[in-house]
């Protein structure tokens, strides 16, 4: 009994310490009065614009904080600069985990600078919500504590597939496409949907950045005669695409294109409504961005940040936010790293009342938005569909 | 399909030569090759953008001044930053180049950041169907302007009194100097023409497709890959080479593979220089011992 009492006496205070830093550890950037959140984006350098996709998450804050913060705690940010370089992302990740002690991570655009994160922010175990970048890699295979609060890249190619095959008729499709990774995260997903409905692409094309013309890659394709267009090209390309099959005598055959363009940019850079007439891309949220929908979060912007120029990007990390709030209350009180994680994993059918598809998040996937609307000209005006010729 | 895409392979392929030309212009009188050249390509583009969108002036007088502008930046460039440093290592003229096309890409960075900026449509007449071929107002501007140049620029050299001394610096500098001639402002202005010609090419380009500062890097290495086959030096040579570039890139994209496209240019410059290194119209060096 002695020899007993003896060695639970000498493991308990070898595990003392331990224990006592997984529980600093499960706490660590709290405080009764605030959570502190690691964000991080590319706040300078050449994909500086993309800086844009947090404001919207940032206003949020300052919107939840304005309203008592949650449970008494303040949500404050502690941003950090990505310069969209994978190096200079790592550094930051290990500053805002090891000097700054922040409980936890929201923001990330730039999904080459996330994948480069993954191992590091996986090993320190902290909460990570993913809000703008979509590379599928950055949260499959699953992480315990990384979360995707966007749809990534194989929602939104699943998304176009169906899109395209719920315009009646379709059995002709074709696939233009960067040969990059970025372009080939939603093509190929769009590839497997249509062969899953029976549907084998008639064409499969490539138009690298920077090519000032399309004359060849139109040529084929008016040879093939397709019912529809997938097309993953950045926003030069797809406009020089577009203009190329308007010239060439096929501006009526539709084009789907990904959530890297918008119609309204599209049609700047075109410069003539015919063009883009019969695009579509993927719209991530429940209305046009000046629609009656989307107000309240363009005033809530607007609120915090005042000369904040509204664009797509704007809106994209305010569903997630909304998530995270949500799953912070639920914990109550006595939050910690682990709770929280927890909590997220509960997340269920969430409607976050801007994205056009919920956030479900479960122990077995935290890639939590599983779809997206489209948007696309109708009688002239920019329109959010669920299904061809069905407004959403 | 071979009609639209041997015009269509014209179209891309003069705004190649042009470049190739301008490129081959420096390099001739000079020796020097202007690896920043295709910043000056996006230069000329950027400033008909400025002169068409922001101070609201027609295409063709904005494209004659950006033109003017550009010479003079050229001249500029030889005079302030080449001659300085023309008797060094031919490294350094060619990190020169690279720096200066660096400057004028920052420059257009820091003006318009990453920015994608649409060029107001000005070929905006309707396509002529004849048959399958589609005849568009941009390539016959595009084809009928470079022809027109080149007409003249050709007629110039070999027919004036100008062209006579163009071409007797061309053979020996020394011996131009001899009788008389201004060698070093020859070369000024050699680089002013290249830098006006270059700019043509970005002033063609940019109603067509869109201007951002990164526009020029994929045309520089196109007027290499012209120059190459044409032959260095050779300015016929360099005409040609782009004119074919342009229709192989076509061909090769719409029969074999469109991945093709981009490649086809570094295929060109490795295929010339393993089979005929001194390319189509080029003279083999020989070295007298």
């Amino acid at each position: 009994m002695n020899k007993l009492t003896t060695f639970l006496t000498a493991a308990t205070l070898v595990a003392a310490p331990a224990l006592a830093q997984d529980d600093a550890w499960e706490t660590q950037g709290l405080s009764d009065g605030a959570i502190t959140i690691g964000v991080m984006g590319p706040f300078s350098g050449n994909a500086s614009s993309y800086s844009k996709a947090l404001i919207g998450m940032m206003a949020y804050y300052d919107k939840v904080n304005e309203e008592g913060g949650v449970h008494g705690r303040k949500l404050v940010a502690v941003q950090e600069d990505t310069a969209c370089d994978s190096a200079k992302g790592l550094a930051a990740a290990k500053k805002l985990i090891s000097q700054d002690e922040v409980f936890m991570l929201q923001g990330n655009s730039c999904s080459g600078v996330a994948l480069a994160l993954r191992p590091t922010i996986e090993e320190a175990g902290l909460p990570w919500i993913v809000a703008h970048a979509v590379s599928d890699s950055i949260s499959d295979p699953l992480a315990g504590n990384i979360f995707h609060g966007v749809p990534t890249g194989s929602a939104n190619g699943h998304a176009m597939a169906a899109f395209v095959l719920s315009k009646p008729d379709t059995k002709n499709v074709a696939i233009i496409e960067h040969s990059n990774d970025w372009a080939h995260s939603y093509s190929n997903p769009a590839r497997d949907y249509l062969r899953e409905q029976g549907v084998e692409p008639t064409a499969e094309l490539t138009m690298e950045r920077g090519q000032t013309d399309a004359t060849a890659q139109v040529l084929k394709l008016r040879q093939n005669k397709p019912d529809f267009i997938i097309a993953a090209l950045y926003e030069a390309e797809t406009a020089i695409f577009l203009r190329d099959l308007k010239k060439y005598g096929m501006g009526d055959i539709p084009v789907m294109g990904t959530a890297g363009t918008d119609l309204e940019n599209t049609l700047k850079r075109t410069g003539d409504f015919e063009t883009v007439q019969n695009y579509y891309v993927i719209h991530s949220y429940v209305d046009n961005l000046d629609g009656e929908k989307m107000k309240p979060w363009a005033d809530m912007i607007h609120g915090y940040y005042p000369d904040e120029e509204l664009s797509t990007f704007s809106f994209v990390s305010i569903g997630s936010a909304e998530a995270l709030v949500s799953a912070l209350e639920a914990v109550g009180p006595d939050l910690t790293r682990s709770k929280l994680i927890a909590a997220l994993e509960e997340v269920r059918d969430f409607d976050t009342g801007i994205l056009s598809d919920p956030i479900t998040w479960t122990p077995e996937d935290h890639q939590g938005v599983k779809g997206s609307a489209v948007a696309g000209f109708v009688d002239g005006e920019p329109t959010v569909l669920k299904a061809w010729g069905q407004p959403y | 399909m071979l009609m639209q895409l041997t015009l269509g392979g014209f179209a891309q392929g003069a705004i190649y030569a042009l470049i190739a030309l301008s490129l081959t212009v420096v390099y001739r009188s000079t020796t020097v090759v202007n690896f920043g050249h295709g910043d000056f390509v996006m230069a000329g583009a950027f400033l008909s953008y400025v002169l068409v969108v922001l101070a609201g002036i027609a295409f063709l007088p904005a494209a004659v001044l950006a033109m003017i502008a550009m010479f003079v930046l050229g001249v500029f460039f030889s005079k302030g930053l080449i001659r300085p440093i023309r008797g060094g290592p031919h490294i350094g003229l060619a990190l020169m180049c690279i720096s200066a096309g660096y400057i004028l890409r920052g420059i257009a960075r820091m003006v318009w950041g990453r920015e994608v900026l649409p060029m107001p449509p000005v070929f905006d007449i309707e396509p002529i169907f004849l048959g399958n071929l589609v005849v568009t107002g941009d390539a016959v501007f595009i084809i009928g302007t470079v022809f027109v140049l080149l007409v003249v620029f050709f007629g110039l050299l070999g027919l004036t009194d100008l062209g006579k001394m163009v071409q007797a610096v061309y053979q020996s500098p020394r011996g131009a100097r001899l009788i008389g001639l201004n060698v070093e402002r020859f070369n000024d202005f050699s680089w002013g023409v290249g830098a006006a010609l270059g700019a043509l090419g970005g002033i063609l380009v940019a109603p067509i497709s869109l201007l951002h500062p990164d526009l020029g890097a994929s045309f520089l290495i196109k007027g290499f890959a012209a120059m190459t086959l044409g032959g260095f030096g050779s300015l016929g040579g360099a005409v040609l080479g782009g004119i074919l570039l342009g229709l192989a890139e076509q061909y090769a994209g719409a029969y074999i593979d469109s991945a093709l496209i981009e490649i086809t240019a570094y295929v060109f410059i490795v295929l010339v220089l393993f089979i005929r290194p001194h390319g189509l119209f080029g003279r083999k060096a020989v070295v007298k011992v």
